[in-house]
């Protein structure tokens, strides 16, 4: 049987009380206005000029703010329109439908600031962040935090893990959750909880996923059950302003103030300096299999990321160190100072001191110094030298048998796969040379 | 702003709620239908106070439903450009905050917040006079000034200001 719906009937008596009430309360509402300023025209005129005293210390366009807000036509007409709520000018109240403004439905439905009044925003902000010695930290959700599967993409090897569940009454002490209503099941990565939590003592942090808002929402709810650390900060591919990208121009931080965790550089074009690359975190079988890896899934292996020395624990090292280095010891004013130079500092530090010659890593007649590892050595504090010499600490090479291999060697200096740089560079430190051997690979 | 007014609207009934009590059901569906709406221009309808006349049922061809045209009285509520109103503060952020008056969804920017009042982020984010003795933030009760409305047919969005006379904190959950 189908439901027909009951349709209303407008008719003729309400229609008009409610065009009498728009007319009559609007005419009202001016007339009242139009008395105030007759009467406190002075006043007024004093208030607006004390206050353009006070802002023009810093916001200078600032100039013609209301001071009442209702009906004063004169301001209406000279409004900026700085954003708006429910199509409606956040200053003036006059309905604005054609909108060239940025969407920050991920604060709250239906509000947009116009990119000026961002900026304005974004300033404010970051002066006030820096001066709480804080800096802005954006994390991606899948592979970076968290990994989640749907539960019809669950192999018979991964079925225990339905029964292990942890219930979603107690969210701070579990790790793994069935979500029936989105037919999902969510790993959280090992360490996460203290993660989160030292980290938000150093940065105000953001979600930043390209998973849509009401799984972004879910997931945040996972990760941070009291609210303490996302709160109308969760950001989704629904709020962002370019398709397949991540942007900041919806965060309201500065970019010299801003570093980003994720597992896709790609994903952040314009801002591949603030990003820290995220070693992924595959622990369902499907999202192996989505990467294209044949091995055993660590769901499958029923192992996990170790807790104290996996990769969140490692990044968690290099933005303290990014911290302290940028608040600590830095010579330049608070507001000079740029969080991408001082990432590329504390990547320095990493192999600091180290001297690396390459043997027959790069073709013949290729520029050395223009080669990838050769840059990655750099960026990681080490020289590179073409020539051996007494000072040399590791040669990197693919081939035991090279004359520089050979001397490595007898010379007892470390020989290591040109993947450990590789490595070092994305893991963000020094790894064991002996798990890079030459022969072994 | 409240009134008292009359509306009307059409109830499709099905056969099996007919008999004597045929009235009851259809004041008891009427409720059910309207009563926390938006009924367009007129605002929400909080309450349906009495029926003032159920016009003659038309039956509806090939189902059965019929269709009776209801009179009814209602306390609607919608807000108006220039009204004061009471709200309670649901989220504070550095553009402004955001109230809630009934169903009524306010904003109220940073522009319109009194210059002595500043933004403090933090666990508890609010806006603060320098002296600390006025403070807004989630769960305060403001007082302020509708300068613009928006009614659709189901929400009512609203730009409101406290930066005028006698408008601003009325109740401090704190200090409550
Ligand atoms: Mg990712
Ligand atoms: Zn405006």
């Amino acid at each position: 049987m189908t439901l027909v719906t009951d349709s209303p009937v407008h008719s003729s008596s309400s229609e008009d009380f409610a065009s009498f009430l728009d007319t009559h309360l609007t005419s009202t509402a001016s007339d009242s206005s139009a008395n105030e300023d007759s009467d406190g025209e002075e006043d007024l005129e004093s208030k607006r000029v004390k206050r353009h005293k006070v802002e023009v210390l810093d916001i200078p366009e600032n100039t013609h703010e209301p001071t009442t807000g209702a009906g004063t036509s004169k301001i209406e007409d000279i409004c900026a329109h700085p954003g708006t709520f429910g199509n409606m000018c956040i200053l003036c109240g006059q309905r604005i439908d054609e909108d060239s403004s940025v969407s920050l439905g991920y604060i709250h439905k239906g509000l947009r600031l116009a990119n000026e009044e961002i900026v304005r925003l974004r300033n404010a902000d970051t002066k006030n962040l820096l001066s709480r010695k804080r800096l802005y930290l954006i994390l991606d959700l899948d592979h970076t935090l968290l990994n989640s599967t749907l539960l019809f993409h669950m192999n018979s090897e991964e079925e225990y893990l339905k029964s292990r569940a942890d219930s979603l009454q107690d969210i701070e002490n579990g790790n793994l959750f069935m979500l029936e209503h989105m037919r999902m099941m969510t790993k959280l990565r090992p360490y996460v909880r203290q993660f989160l939590k030292e980290a938000s003592q150093l940065f105000e942090m953001y979600i930043y996923t390209m998973g849509d808002r009401p799984y972004a929402r879910e997931m945040a709810k996972l990760l941070d059950p009291r609210n303490e650390y996302f709160n109308a900060k969760v950001i989704s591919r629904d709020d962002g302003t370019q398709k397949h990208q991540k942007g900041l121009d919806v965060v309201l931080g500065q970019e010299s103030a801003v570093l980003i965790l994720d597992d896709t550089e790609n994903a952040w074009i314009k801002h591949k300096d603030n990003v820290i690359l995220m070693e992924r975190y595959h622990f369902f079988a499907s999202s192996c299999q989505q990467f294209g890896f044949s091995c055993k899934s660590l769901s499958e292996l029923k192992s996990d990321e170790s807790e104290t020395d996996g990769a969140l624990a490692a990044v968690l090292r290099v933005l303290k160190r990014a911290h302290s280095l940028f608040f600590d010891e830095l010579g330049d004013s608070l507001p000079n100072r740029d969080v991408r130079e001082v990432l590329k500092t504390v990547r320095k530090e990493i192999l600091q001191g180290c001297k690396i010659v390459f043997s027959r890593v790069f073709p013949t007649s290729f520029p050395a110094e223009s080669h990838q590892l050769w840059k990655m050595a750099e960026q990681l504090g080490a020289t590179c030298l073409v020539e051996l010499d007494d000072s040399v600490t590791h040669v990197v090479a693919t081939d035991p048998k090279t004359e520089k291999s050979r001397w490595a060697v007898k010379e007892k200096k470390f020989l290591v796969h040109p993947q450990w740089i590789e490595a070092t560079f994305y893991l963000w430190k020094r790894l064991p040379e002996d798990n890079y051997s030459v022969n072994q690979l | 702003m409240f009134f008292h007014i009359i509306l009307e609207r059409n109830m499709q009934l099905h056969p099996r709620h007919f008999g004597r009590n045929l009235r009851d059901n259809l004041v008891a569906k009427l409720m059910k239908d309207v009563e926390g709406t938006c009924s367009g221009r007129h605002g929400f309808v909080v309450a349906i106070t009495g029926i003032e006349n159920i016009g003659k049922g038309l039956i509806r061809d090939g189902t059965g439903f019929v269709t009776f045209p209801v009179k009814y009285q209602c306390v609607v509520f919608r807000p108006f450009k220039g009204e004061i109103l009471e709200a309670v503060v649901t989220m504070v952020n550095k553009m402004g905050f955001f109230a809630e008056a009934g169903p009524v969804q306010i904003f109220v920017s940073n522009h319109l917040i009194p210059d002595d009042m500043e933004f403090q982020s933090g666990d508890m984010p609010n806006y603060t006079t320098s002296d600390g003795s006025v403070k807004i933030q989630k769960d305060s009760e403001v007082r302020l000034k509708i300068i613009g409305t928006r009614v659709d047919a189901t929400e009512i969005f609203c730009i409101g200001t406290i930066k005028d006379d006698f408008l601003g904190v009325i109740n401090d959950p704190a200090t409550a």
